[in-house]
């Protein structure tokens, strides 16, 4: 089995890739920070929506989403393209991570050109100060994995998502970390996580957070079932969202349940949680990142080429007509399992190993193809 | 002055082919498309599990930027397992009288070949558009979006024969130009005051006028211009609309934020 390796923090924490990250703090910085990432060998760029307006009710989620995603152990140095100094307090926030930051702001710059070819210079020296890192032998319970299923079919539930569960119990029995999340998804199956709870404190918290969403569903006055399942997931064979929501559970195998946590809040202890974030795969993705994931495990029926510009997204096919039909987007193909090639514990072996070698450093299709999906998770409207 | 006639009777002043994804998780194949073919596109983070309101809502604004009269044709790039369904958005986007074609990530078998699909698309739309001539601008075709209410700047572009449309209320600036760019409007003038920075549109050249000294000093280069007059500001959208990129087109801002009506699912 692999070793597994990676970069040790300063702060403790040990990432398995070592990014230089240009992030805008601001709408209005998504331009310069594209060009500065482009022009420098080795740094990655994401782009947002967030205009950091006066006032917006939702500062303090996406400051600890931008944070949290700025601090994840993967990124060695954060090239941070604010407008002036109201984007200092994000600067300090990522500091205050024990993250390595340099706040660009384009306003001492003249605008987007100078920011630019200030920006390309700071980003190179940061480059190179970041490479001298080396990976070293990481323990296990330093590593975070997410636990992702986006454009489910009915397959979902009965190879590749009890498949990764299978990766899941042995990951944190080995005293790892792993992160199921989408809420909306797990409607139907609070009762049977809640009964997995370490204490009673958890299991009240995992039925709260899907009471809660239901809650807040219904103050809309909206039906969920109008986004729950997705077209894809009815052209799949999935015909509720609590059919649906059970086979997302199974991504989480039987470990104990040690905790529910916040959007974009990383957890204390290893063990199994439960994040609570929207269905949608790029939110949830940016969110199990921001809290501390290092690697995404991310089951597709349907088949997507999602990446996140941070971390390794490995893909898992349900069935192996996607799988194939999606050649280079796609990692591992769990339909095997149907075919009687492969069993379920034989493949959530192979999973369990392949999260280790794309943590140890081999690359996923995603990273090759540079995907770098990002969303803001808002709650405010 | 000179623009590009569409088949539904408006005129463009800008003559793009809109690679305009979905949903967000096609966003990384349109930026591919657009920059390996030389399109514009917009990056979004929605189009999946919307409700209600907000689903219409975010189908009409995307469907707004993809008929803007600046774009002379759109390849709609799907993921195909979204909300809102790539293809029904296509075919939307063509009833409103534009060109446009569809590529589907999961139709087409996987990133690559969505990518050389989209190409192709782009190039064809890209000779058909180059193949026609430009033609006379009226001015009662030019449409000013104005990001924020000033009736004396109104009443001199009204003076010139131009209509005016103003952003609806409740939006931030970037927002408001989505909103714009779906009313019709070829340009955009952005009046930013104390500690607003300048934004850009995919489609819509966006003047952007600095009506704060500090803010304009310090970020000169990216605004049009500074505590300008009206008949300055007059001036600049005609020279806008006569072809001169406006400073969010040299630096290749598309600053697209969607004004949401309910969280996402």
């Amino acid at each position: 089995m692999t070793e597994l390796t990676g970069y040790r923090r300063a702060n403790g924490t040990w990432g398995v890739r070592n990014h230089l990250l240009v992030l805008p703090a601001r709408t209005a910085a998504n331009r310069a920070a594209e060009e500065i990432a482009d022009a420098v060998e080795g740094a990655v760029s994401v782009t947002h929506e967030w205009e950091g307006l006066p006032g917006d009710p939702d500062a303090g989620l996406v400051a600890r989403t931008l944070t949290g995603f700025a601090a994840n152990p993967n990124v060695g140095a954060v090239l941070l393209v604010g407008i002036d100094d109201g984007d200092r307090p994000l600067a300090r926030a990522i500091a205050g991570r024990g993250q390595t930051v340099h706040l660009l702001a384009m306003a001492e710059h003249g605008g987007t050109a100078g920011a630019v070819a200030a920006g390309v210079g700071i980003a190179e020296r940061l480059a190179t100060s970041i490479a001298g890192w080396e990976r070293e032998p990481m323990p296990l319970s330093a590593l975070a994995v997410g636990l992702e299923c986006g454009g489910s079919d009915a397959l979902s539930g009965i190879t590749a998502n009890p498949a990764l569960g299978i990766a899941s119990d042995r990951l944190v029995a080995a005293g790892a970390t792993t992160m199921l999340s989408e809420v909306p998804e797990l409607v139907g199956a609070e009762e049977i996580l809640a009964a997995r709870a370490i204490n009673d404190d958890v299991a009240r918290r995992m039925v709260a957070v899907v009471h809660d969403f239901e809650r807040s569903v219904e103050a809309l006055g909206v039906d969920i079932r109008g986004a729950q399942p997705t077209p894809g997931n009815i052209d799949g064979g999935l015909t509720t969202i609590e059919e649906k929501s059970l086979g997302a559970a199974k991504k989480a195998g039987n470990a104990p349940l040690t905790g529910v946590v916040d959007f974009a809040e990383p957890p204390t202890i290893p063990g199994l949680y439960v994040m609570d974030t929207p269905g949608h795969d790029i939110e949830q993705m940016v969110g199990l990142v921001a809290g501390g994931c290092q690697v995404v495990a991310f089951t597709t029926g349907r088949g997507t080429p999602t990446g996140s510009a941070i971390a390794p997204c490995l893909k898992i096919s349900t069935n192996t007509a996607i799988f194939e039909r999606m050649e280079g987007d796609i990692d591992l193909d769990a339909g095997a399992i149907l075919t009687g090639e492969e069993t379920l514990q034989s493949m959530g072996d192979r999973i369990h190993d392949a999260i280790l070698e794309v943590a140890a450093g081999a690359p996923t299709c995603s990273e090759r193809r540079g995907n770098r999906e990002f969303a803001i998770r808002r709650t405010h409207y | 002055m000179t623009g590009r006639r569409r088949p539904d009777g408006r005129y463009g002043v800008r003559d793009h082919v809109l690679v305009l994804p979905s949903v967000v998780c096609s966003t990384n194949a349109a930026e591919t498309i657009a920059r390996e073919s030389g399109a514009v596109h917009i990056t979004h983070q929605h189009g999946c599990l919307h409700v209600g309101d907000d689903l219409r809502h975010t189908e009409g604004a995307l469907i707004g930027t993809a008929t803007n009269p600046n774009v002379g044709a759109v390849v709609v790039v799907s993921l195909g397992c979204e909300t809102i369904q790539g293809r029904r958005l296509a075919r939307r986007i063509e009833d409103a009288g534009q060109r446009v074609a569809f590529v589907g990530i999961q139709a087409e078998g996987g990133t690559e070949r969505a990518v050389a699909a989209g190409r192709d698309a782009v190039a064809e739309f890209r000779e058909l558009l180059d193949a026609a001539p430009a033609e006379p601008l009226p001015d009662d075709a030019v449409v000013v979006g104005l990001d924020r209410p000033d009736d004396a700047l109104r009443a001199a572009l009204e003076a010139r024969g131009w209509q005016v449309v103003d952003a609806p209320e409740g939006l931030s600036a970037a927002e408001s130009h989505v909103a714009l760019a779906g009313a019709g409007a070829q340009v955009i003038v952005s009046l930013r005051g104390a500690g607003e920075a300048p934004l850009g549109f995919a489609v819509c050249p966006v003047v952007a006028v600095g009506r704060d000294p500090a803010m304009y000093a310090a970020l000169h280069d990216d605004f049009d211009l500074g505590e300008a007059g009206v008949d300055e500001v007059v001036a600049r959208v005609e020279a806008t609309l006569a072809g001169e990129p406006t400073a969010s087109e040299r630096r290749g801002a598309r600053d697209f934020v969607l004004h949401r009506l309910a969280v996402t699912m």
